[in-house]
């Protein structure tokens, strides 16, 4: 094979978000839909957390550009971390209103409760990396959510231990949360597979046996950031070896070695 | 960008060191094996022998008792020989006896032989006493000269004497207090079972307190938090939160966690932890 089918590979798993490269897996078609469902229900507002890199970001893209056809939603991938610059980038977001100088949440929440809902559909707000928001804000986005003018999806990830405490936040009643979860072997094995034929990189596609993925299963913990990064580094050693020393290749499986040394190289085995 | 070359050496290192526990268990297998079959041997050898030694005096005085008769009976033949040679059927009847006589003898010669082995086996055997013994020996005179050392401290150092009973005092002690650290640990299951049916957020906190008591942080800390879940208005449960992940060496989460705490609550208590930590004197 050319080394540029391994480039065309290595490069399907650099490390972005980007809705048109959104994989359907069973699990998370389950969860959208209740996402969905949950978006529909009154007064609710939606937790999204789970682990870093279990594909929370790539949810809320997928969600925006699916949803954006037939409603009104934003997607603030980074959050806006003064209270008055947030206020204000929401009402030209939703309502189309600038404004200049101070919009405090008083201020704010009145334009809020004043608007008539076009239809029935309410707005969306789709905040990422809602961790980073501290708790007096947090409590102001509820009260938002309140008026039933707007409703908030909110994902956050959580490390074990702030697992909890980042439940503080969500004691009420209104929330819904929902959590992603690493890949399993076969969601894995989906997830590689579609990412490489997606790119027409068929032939290495088929060099992914179970026991391939099982070994990056192994190693990733499934967790589809350390799988990108894994596989992108898989690659480039293929695409050393092609220009190099291609006899070096076996061309009908992924090469343990090769896999084990990406996982030197990303640091997910200790040597 | 990539090395390869660094890469494939560090692969081979990996793969060196992966392949390492299976050569030490390969390698502790072969030892325990070979110990185990030695120690069986060893330990049948030993029962082997504490058999043959309880046989041994019932052996001896069988010997005796032959070797006594087949010496009368040796006397007897040769004066019976002497005195009744026409006589045909006793002689036979003698040479009957000495026959079996001899069988006897020879049945019997391969415990003497073992009594040959015994003496030698006996001795390895019974060495194990004194070597108890031995072993009993050294305490006591360790003791002594602990207590020897008090002695001298108390006449040159008074202060000294002080410490060293309560070096004593701890040590005495300390089986108690695992004790009492058993009990209060039982205490505290007892509680969460009972938690985990009512969810009463005073059962959390008195858990969070009883752990943070003990020392166990991340315990504390964990239940501290379920407090909240369920009444998020408990100070003391914000002071042992807080108070645990300092512990934890969290100072920093800890510090912005009663931060915000504070700015809804006003609590004063909370407000003096907060300057405790931040000015070091909790830590
Ligand atoms: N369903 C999916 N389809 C395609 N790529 C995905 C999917 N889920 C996760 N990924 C990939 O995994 C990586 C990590 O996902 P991301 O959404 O950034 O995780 P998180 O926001 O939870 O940290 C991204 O590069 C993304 O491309
Ligand atoms: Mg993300």
């Amino acid at each position: 094979m050319k080394p540029s089918i391994y480039e065309n590979s290595r490069d399907v798993f650099l490390d972005t978000v980007n809705a048109k490269d959104y994989i359907q897996l069973e699990r998370v078609s389950t969860i959208y839909q209740s996402l969905k469902d949950s978006i529909e229900k009154p007064l609710k507002m939606v937790l999204l957390y789970g682990k870093p890199g279990t594909g929370k970001s790539m949810f809320l893209s997928k969600l925006h550009q699916n949803l954006t056809p037939s409603q009104k939603v934003c997607l603030y991938k980074t959050p806006i971390l003064d209270e008055n610059e947030f206020f204000k980038i929401l009402a030209q977001d939703l309502y189309g209103i600038s404004y200049e100088g101070e919009l405090n949440f008083t201020q704010f929440i009145k334009v809020v409760e004043n608007k008539e809902l076009v239809g029935t559909t309410i707005p969306l707000i789709l905040l990422d990396e809602a961790q980073l928001y501290s708790t007096p804000m947090m409590e102001k986005i509820r009260l938002l959510s309140d008026t039933r003018k707007v409703k908030f999806v909110i994902a956050l990830h959580k490390t074990e231990k702030e697992d909890i405490i980042a439940k503080e936040h969500f004691q009420t009643r209104i929330w819904e949360s929902i959590k992603l979860e690493n890949a399993s072997t076969s969601e894995l094995k989906i997830y590689i597979q579609k990412k490489l034929m997606k790119a027409n990189c068929i032939d290495t596609a088929s060099m992914f046996t179970q026991k391939s993925i099982n070994l990056v299963h192994k190693l990733t913990d499934g967790n589809y950031r350390d799988v990108n990064k894994l596989i992108y580094t898989l690659f480039d050693i293929y695409v050393f070896y092609a220009n190099n020393n291609p006899n070096k290749i076996n061309t009908s499986e992924i090469s343990t070695k090769f896999i084990e040394m990406s996982a030197i190289h990303t640091g997910l085995i200790d040597a | 960008m990539l090395n390869i070359n660094d890469l494939e050496a560090r692969h081979k290192k990996y793969k060196i060191k992966s392949y390492a526990p299976y050569f030490v268990i390969f390698a502790s297998t072969t030892i325990i094996v070979v110990s185990i079959t030695s120690f069986i041997l060893y330990n049948s050898k030993i029962e082997a022998d504490i058999k043959e030694e309880q046989k041994q005096p019932v052996i001896v005085q069988k010997i005796e008792v032959v070797s006594a008769t087949k010496e009368k009976n040796e006397t007897l033949q040769e004066v019976e020989q002497k005195t009744v040679q026409e006589e045909a059927e006793p002689v036979t009847a003698k040479e009957d006896i000495k026959a079996e006589q001899k069988q006897e003898k020879v049945s019997l010669s391969p415990s003497l032989d073992f009594m040959g082995k015994m003496g030698s086996n006996n001795q390895v055997y019974y060495k194990k006493e004194p070597i108890g013994a031995a072993q009993e020996l050294p305490k006591e005179i360790t003791i002594d000269v602990k207590q020897e050392e008090k002695k001298q401290e108390e006449k040159i150092v008074p202060k000294k004497v002080e410490k060293a009973e309560e070096v004593t005092v701890n040590l005495d002690k300390k089986t108690p207090i695992n004790i009492a650290r058993k009990d209060e640990q039982e205490d505290i299951s007892y509680v969460i079972k009972r938690f985990e049916t009512n969810h009463n957020p005073a059962l959390s906190l008195f858990i969070a307190k009883k752990y943070y008591q003990l020392g166990n942080y991340e315990q504390a800390y964990n239940y501290a938090l379920m407090t909240n879940e369920i009444n998020n208005n408990i100070e003391e449960r914000w002071i042992i939160f807080t108070k645990s992940l300092v512990k934890m060496g969290k100072k920093e989460k800890a510090v912005e966690t009663l931060k915000k705490y504070i700015s809804h609550s006003s609590s004063s208590q909370a407000k003096q932890l907060l300057d405790e930590i931040l000015s070091g004197k909790f830590k």
